[in-house]
């Protein structure tokens, strides 16, 4: 392996790296050579802006207050509804 | 009755009782566990203070006290060690690479995706295709990722609430990523695209 090979990253090494770093600060070496490789590789700079953009969907506000899942989502079943209307009233003073 | 705008208690179980039965379920993967934070999550929420009205700061409030049961939960049941960290759920994958650390070419990576959420939040569409996605996550991924990508928790205390090593949770989340944006890719966003066009 040469010696340049061995200084960039490689688009597998990438992948693992933008996660981390979605979640934690990398080392500043790190960071320049993650941003060196994104400057030479729309791949890599694609995966980049599609972990972030499904983070910003899941984490707005609309995200969350969605009712309707898709049709086969679970429920709460009756009887558990009832349960817990019951222990509701129980608890009203 | 109840504080000032909040709904009764029987109507609050059938205007939230299933959302917040399904937002539980994806984060403790055990139907009872799930029914039992609902209930405690209604107690709170009769028992509380409510000063706002209208159903979505309702459904906001109730999300809120959800979590810290949810956060709750996992305190109590941290003593359970839930996986061996020598499970292959640690290690990483080397799908969709090739043998030097290139991309494998792919089509459904190619598909453009947009650059703000905004245009999706509204798709009927892109939630069916994201919860089908989600499904096809281990429960084990499907529950980190969720704490993680939705709820905000910061790794560190995932690692504390769940037990798991760092480079674990790391290799965890950088998996279920991939697999989100590859299933994502081929299931949502290759057909709009293609219907885009036409």
């Amino acid at each position: 392996m040469s010696r340049v090979s061995r200084l960039i990253f490689s688009c597998q090494d990438m992948a693992r790296l933008l996660s981390d770093a979605m979640d934690r600060t990398l080392p500043l070496h790190v960071r320049l050579r993650i941003r060196v490789h994104l400057l030479m590789c729309t791949l890599c700079e694609r995966y980049k802006r599609q972990l972030t953009l499904l983070r910003d969907v899941l984490r707005a506000d609309a995200a969350q207050l969605r009712d309707d899942g898709p049709a086969q989502s679970p429920c709460l079943s009756t009887e558990a509804k009832e349960r817990i209307r019951r222990t509701l009233d129980s608890h009203r003073s | 009755m109840g504080d000032r705008g909040l709904s009764d208690s029987h109507s609050l179980v059938d205007a939230h009782g299933d959302f917040l039965y399904r937002f539980a379920l994806l984060r403790v993967r055990s139907p009872d566990v799930a029914e039992d934070l609902v209930q405690e999550t209604f107690l709170a929420a009769i028992q509380g203070t409510y000063r706002e009205s209208g159903e979505t700061a309702e459904r906001r409030w109730m999300i809120g006290i959800m979590k810290h049961k949810i956060v709750d939960y996992f305190r109590r049941t941290a003593r359970e060690p839930i996986q061996n960290p020598n499970q292959p759920e640690g290690q990483a994958t080397d799908e969709g690479f090739l043998a030097d650390g290139h991309w494998k070419p792919d089509p459904a990576a190619m598909h453009r995706w947009p650059d703000k959420p905004d245009k999706l939040l509204d798709q009927r569409q892109f939630w069916d295709s994201l919860a089908i996605c989600l499904e096809t996550l281990t429960p084990r991924a499907a529950q980190i990722f969720t704490l993680r990508e939705v709820d905000e928790v910061e790794t560190e205390k995932i690692c504390e609430l769940l037990r798991i090593t760092q480079t674990n949770l790391s290799v965890i989340l950088h998996r279920t990523r991939k697999q989100l944006r590859d299933c994502l890719s081929s299931r949502y966003f290759g057909e709009t695209e293609e219907s885009a066009r036409s």
